[in-house]
């Protein structure tokens, strides 16, 4: 029988490894070390929002310093960034958020199927979370980068 | 022989991404088509002759399953490889994307490598 703390621990460990293939492998973008999202108060941030739903539901969120993301852009589009747009920034960490929550979820054991609704992006000044769930935290060259995974088993 | 290749996919960028995956992966590539959904791709499908095609499943409009589906009930669409690009891969959705007629199945994130060896399992055949 699973405890709760048993699923955060397996929850978190999953988020560290899916966000490192993730920034790695699609983004060209190395993680220097964990960090705490919470020191980029008062700092230009991109946040993004998304719910699942199925066996199990749940929500997950993506919030980045703004240079973060516009590094993580250029990278994925191989464009400089000067060149690259606010939509694309946009468009960009969605899919980060699109494919880190779908590999975290496919990892995870217990999950039978899931559906990714459409991630939401806003700006705001300073680390600003939504959710309550297990948040990991990550130094990249450019700033900090945070995510935060809610799963609901007990909404099966 | 060089390939033309249909990538599906809602998001500007993901196209963007696969476009340059496919290039760095060396494939011998003479024409990429694009569309932003299961209905663009039938469309494009049905007045190009295509080698294989590589495709999202959740998209607005038409979804990939559905895409799959339907292009699989066309004369072209029997024997073209298609091949599912998701994040998703749990049993369930590998297992109903295969017996809707998906030739492979590559799940993000992947690299070069991986997308040459899934494109160069359901073609057959090396396409440097």
């Amino acid at each position: 029988m699973f405890r709760a703390q048993d699923t955060d621990a397996l929850v978190a460990a999953l988020l560290d490894s899916c966000c490192e293939q993730v920034l790695e492998t699609m983004f060209f973008s190395p993680v220097l070390d964990h960090a705490a999202p919470e020191e980029s108060n008062g700092k230009d941030r991109i946040h993004t929002q998304l719910r699942f739903h199925g066996k199990p539901s749940g929500a997950f969120e993506v919030d980045a310093d703004f240079p973060v993301a516009r590094s993580m852009a250029a990278c994925f589009l191989g464009l400089d960034e000067s060149e690259v747009s606010p939509a694309q920034i946009e468009d960009v960490l969605a899919e980060f958020s699109n494919m880190t929550c779908g590999s975290a979820l496919s990892s995870l054991g217990r999950v039978e199927y899931f559906h990714l609704d459409t991630p939401s992006t806003t700006r705001s000044s300073g680390f600003t979370p939504a959710i309550e769930g297990v948040r990991r935290g990550f130094q990249m060259e450019a700033g900090t980068l945070g995510v935060c995974l809610r799963v609901d088993f007990e909404q099966e | 022989m060089a390939l033309k290749v249909l990538i599906v996919d809602d998001s500007p960028a993901m196209r963007n991404f696969v476009r340059r995956v496919m290039q760095l992966s060396g494939m011998d590539v003479e024409r990429y088509f694009e569309a932003a959904n299961g209905a663009e791709a039938l469309d494009i499908a049905a007045a190009t002759p295509l080698d294989a095609v590589l495709t999202d499943i959740n998209m607005p409009v038409m979804d990939g399953e559905e895409f799959v589906r339907r292009w699989r009930e066309t004369a072209d669409g029997k024997s073209t490889p298609v091949i599912v690009i998701s994040t998703d891969a749990t049993a369930h959705r590998i297992h109903n994307m295969l017996a809707l007629g998906a030739s492979g199945y590559l799940q993000k994130p992947f690299g070069p490598e991986q997308l040459r060896n899934e494109l160069e399992r359901v073609l057959g055949a090396p396409h440097v």
